[in-house]
């Protein structure tokens, strides 16, 4: 029983980290700009494409992961560059749309240049074993997604509260041009939020492929809906409420997946979007309320 | 005078509009060619959704990517009330003899119908709620239903088959049958544009408080905008049930929402006409594509002298270049090829869309100028 | 040469024009008013001056440079500090940050710390709430934040913007009295007011903006002399009231 606790609290702490640094790439940009990023999970698309290219070279595996990820960033970058810029100053409503189609152009153009099948890109082969603590079987990948999800928020805290370009990200959220007003450039802070959402994303890519073993056109639709989800039910526009929505789901899948019999596990998306939906109508600023109450101002 | 000019002009819109897709019906017609007839039916079907689609959006300014689920509940209503108990029993299943459901059985045209307000039912009731939504999470709570619609069909097997395909469904939709489906949604859909309900809600897209404080109940006009569009999106599905013969639910999910949304906003979301030239466009265009596509794939595989030198296979290039043509009219012509106005005679009319309505989806941005 | 010239600027919202025509100067170390009733284009006037509007007509000149068309943040590094209507302070960023990111464009991290410590002991309140949530200050203590954040970038020029509007007859007196020692440092300041009576005792000269128009440039005495206007804007505050026409 105890064992069985351990293993769920390390694989929920693992997955729910995970799960928020994915919101927390969704949310970091749609603070600023109102654009709810669909194309978003095309970055870990891209990652996975960086591992399996960059995984055919003789390099230490680690390098590849670095690459890869660098290579998620980039594409953020070129994404920001040259669809979003453009319709920077137009309606969130249009600004979704047009990532909409981002999405779908990225998607295809993995299908022509690369293949529809999945392809296995090459992976630690410690990500396959797991270690023993007396009785409790502990997943080495499990493990190591904990801890880098774990650094990965502690080190975006730190800057996001130490330096500059930190407050810069976090004043804009709340007040974009005011921000620009303190003299903080504002192709500089949008950037900044885009790469942060490619490392994020290229961070959680290296586990999920981990995990599904292989990579795929359509393989960044599901950490997508789980950013959608984590965010919308933690606050759209709460850094904190992304990392609090992204633990919750987290231990709601692993619960849900340990816990409840298979039948009703199939109508599990049904459910987890109609929390959605509902938290929307009820509820649209999430389950974090922020640090300083509304009634002040 | 210039009443009967307006009058004129205002005639002339759905009957340009119908114009075209008449022509393009006799076109096919003549040509009595299946494969083309069959890709004209799809595209009538993609006109009827697309001014769907319109006549929420264009008239609300309210991004939805959530029009397929009520295709999806038509498209499976549809069949419900079509097929014999006999024919239920090959594409249905799991569908228990004792249910009422089982039992019912209609002609096709009432059964497109009742796929219709099948949709629409489910659709006013979840309206209900939505219409007090704004912005992107208007949009977000309709993608979410997608998802919660297909999901619930993935698992519902005595109603759906499950993710299996139905089988054994006859082919009702002919050629004709979805042009005039297709006429009827653009009447209906310029009908409701010009409509009292369809100029309020327009009006209030700008500034919702501003109409509310007039007097103007957007959310009770937004609600009604939302049920035409989902009884006519319904339709559409009921229609390619019985066009199609054999589907599953995976058919009513991402890249067709997209389909309708690329449709709707290259050709200008904004005006009917709008609409149907984007359906059209889009159509011909994939159309294009896709014959090249299968040329080329075809080559390649012969081994043919041209065959070796074509590097891959081409998948998924028709929705790269819908992909590309949508993200440059939103960069450069964010109203579409219409820009907002509709096909007239003569040109100048009165009541021209309004400077406003340039945006492409119809709200009005963020002002700050983030350059 | 004046610090600031603003020569016959028009800015239209839609079809609606805000300001057909508004010219004025601040010169070094002066602290002009600018005074009118709602809508009358004072704010779309700053607006204008920080970048966040862009003119349909006319020159902006800052130290013989041109501000047409440059955007808010390059305004900024130019030397001119906003505070803006209603504070817009960063209320999830602690007091700490809000100045931090005041001084954002400051490259020198001894001098930064020193100003930290410079405008937390001229507004000790600040200095209390340090590590606080700035949007859980109280309205006045917001201000006291915008005005400190604003000298934070130590600008040549502080613009302000309806600063006492909104807060209690008290915290009125106070941010008044914070302005004439901002004046008596030397501060260069183009003050956007509605509360005239206030206004024309710490200004060294002011304009009164009527529908999008400078009624009047003056001195506060010139001013206090034309009845008309004495009338129109002076009694009781005398916001609400219809425009005064030209004598």
């Amino acid at each position: 029983m105890i064992t069985d606790l351990a293993q769920y609290l390390v694989s929920a702490l693992s997955l729910g980290g995970l799960y928020a640094l994915m919101a927390l790439g969704l949310v970091i940009v749609y603070g600023i700009l109102r654009l709810i990023n669909f194309a978003y999970g095309e970055l870990v698309m891209v990652a996975g494409y960086g591992m399996l290219i960059i995984g055919r070279s003789p390099w230490p595996w680690i390098f590849v992961a670095i690459l890869s990820i660098l290579c998620a960033v980039i594409a953020a970058l070129v994404m920001e560059r040259v669809a979003f810029r453009p319709v920077r100053n137009s309606s969130p409503t249009t600004m979704l749309i047009t990532s909409f189609a981002v999405s779908t152009l990225l998607q295809n153009l993995a299908l022509l240049i690369i293949s529809p099948r999945p392809k296995v890109p090459r992976l630690p082969a410690v990500f396959t074993k797991n270690l023993r603590f007396g009785g409790v079987r502990i997943d080495v990948l499990d493990l190591s997604g904990l801890i880098v999800s774990i650094v990965a928020l502690l080190a975006l805290t730190l800057f996001l509260r130490k330096t500059v370009i930190g407050l810069a990200l976090r004043a804009a959220a709340d007040d974009f041009t005011m921000t620009r007003l303190m003299g903080v450039r504002a192709n500089m802070v949008i950037a900044a939020a885009f790469a942060i959402s490619g490392l994020m994303a290229g961070i959680v890519a290296l586990f999920w492929i981990g995990n599904t073993r292989s990579t795929t056109p359509t393989i960044g639709l599901e950490p997508v809906l789980i950013a959608f989800i984590a965010s919308v039910v933690g606050g759209m526009s709460s850094l904190k409420g992304a990392v609090v929505g992204g633990y919750v789901l987290g231990f709601l899948t692993i619960g849900l997946q340990t816990w409840l019999p298979r039948d009703v596990n199939a109508y599990r998306d049904a459910v987890l979007f109609g929390i959605v939906i509902l938290v929307l109508l009820v509820r649209p600023e999430g389950i974090v309320r922020p640090v300083w109450s509304r009634e002040a101002r | 005078m210039t009443d009967l000019r307006s009058l004129a002009s205002r005639i002339s819109t759905p009957l340009i509009l119908s114009g075209i897709v008449s022509l393009i019906a006799i076109i096919a017609w003549l040509r009595g060619d299946v494969v083309f007839e069959r890709v004209v039916t799809v595209m009538f079907i993609n006109v009827l959704l697309t001014v769907a689609l319109q006549v929420f959006m264009g008239n609300s300014g309210l991004g939805s990517f959530g029009q397929y689920a009520f295709v999806l509940i038509g498209a499976y209503s549809s069949i419900w009330f079509s097929l014999t108990p006999e024919q239920k029993n090959l594409a249905l299943p799991d569908m228990p003899e004792e249910w009422w459901l089982y039992s019912q059985h209609y002609p096709f045209q009432v059964a497109v119908v009742l796929g219709g307000v099948t949709a629409l039912i489910v659709g006013a009731v979840i309206g209900i709620a939505f219409v007090r939504l704004r912005g992107a999470s208007f949009t977000i709570a309709t993608f979410a239903f997608l998802i919660v619609v297909h999901s619930i069909a993935l698992q519902w097997r005595e109603v759906t088959r499950g993710s299996r395909t139905v089988i054994g469904i006859p082919k009702e939709t002919s050629l004709l049958i979805a042009a005039v489906w297709a006429i009827l949604a653009i009447l209906i859909g310029y009908a409701f544009k010009e409509s009292t309900i369809g100029l309020k809600l327009r009006a209030s897209r700008e500034d919702e408080d501003a109409a509310s404080s007039i007097g103007v109940n957007v959310r009770l006009m937004r609600w009604i905008s939302w049920c035409l569009s989902v009884f006519m999106c319904g339709v559409g599905g009921a229609l390619w049930a019985h066009f199609i013969q054999q589907f599953s639910p995976q058919q009513f999910y991402l890249s067709e929402t997209f389909l309708i949304v690329a449709m709707l906003v290259i050709g200008g979301s904004a005006s009917v006409s709008g609409a149907v030239v984007g359906a059209v466009s889009v159509a011909m265009v994939s159309e294009g594509m896709r014959q090249f596509e299968n040329s080329w794939n075809l080559a390649r595989q012969k081994g043919t002298s041209i065959g070796d030198i074509l590097p891959f296979q081409l998948v998924g290039f028709t929705e790269i270049v819908i992909a590309l043509a949508m993200i440059l009219v939103l960069v450069l012509r964010p109203s579409g090829i219409m820009g907002g106005r509709e096909l007239a005679w003569p040109l100048r009319r009165r009541g021209s869309p309004p400077a406003a309505s340039s945006e492409s989806v119809g709200m009005t941005g963020a002002t700050d100028t983030a350059s | 040469m004046s610090l600031l010239a603003i020569d016959d600027i028009h800015v239209n919202y839609g079809a609606i024009s805000a300001v057909r025509g508004v010219s004025l100067t601040v010169d070094q170390g002066e602290v002009v008013g600018l005074i009118g009733v709602n809508g009358a284009g004072k704010s779309t006037t700053m607006l204008s001056i920080v970048g966040v509007v862009k003119p349909q007509r006319g020159t902006i000149v800052y130290s013989g440079q041109s501000l047409i068309g440059q955007s808010p943040e390059t305004i900024l590094r130019l030397g001119i500090a906003p505070v803006m209507e209603g504070r817009r302070i960063f209320p999830s960023l602690t007091v700490e940050e809000n100045l931090r990111l005041g001084a954002a464009t400051k490259k020198d991290k001894q001098q930064v710390e020193q100003d930290i410590d410079r405008w937390t002991t001229f507004f000790p309140i600040l200095r209390e709430r340090f590590g606080k949530p700035a949007g859980n200050l109280s309205g006045g203590q917001q201000q006291m934040l915008a005005v400190a954040r604003a000298l934070m970038s130590r600008p040549t020029m502080l613009l302000m913007d309806e600063p006492s509007l909104g807060l209690s007859p008290k915290l009125v007196g106070d941010v008044f009295a914070l302005i004439r020692e901002l004046r008596d440092m030397g501060m260069t300041i183009l003050l956007v007011e509605q509360n005239v009576r206030m206004t024309l005792d710490i200004v060294n000269r002011v304009y009164l903006l009527n529908t999008g128009r400078v009624e009047f440039a003056g001195t506060p005495d010139e001013l206090r002399a034309r009845g008309d206007v004495e009338r129109a804007y002076l009694h009781g505050g005398g916001l609400a009231q219809k425009s005064a026409s030209p004598a």
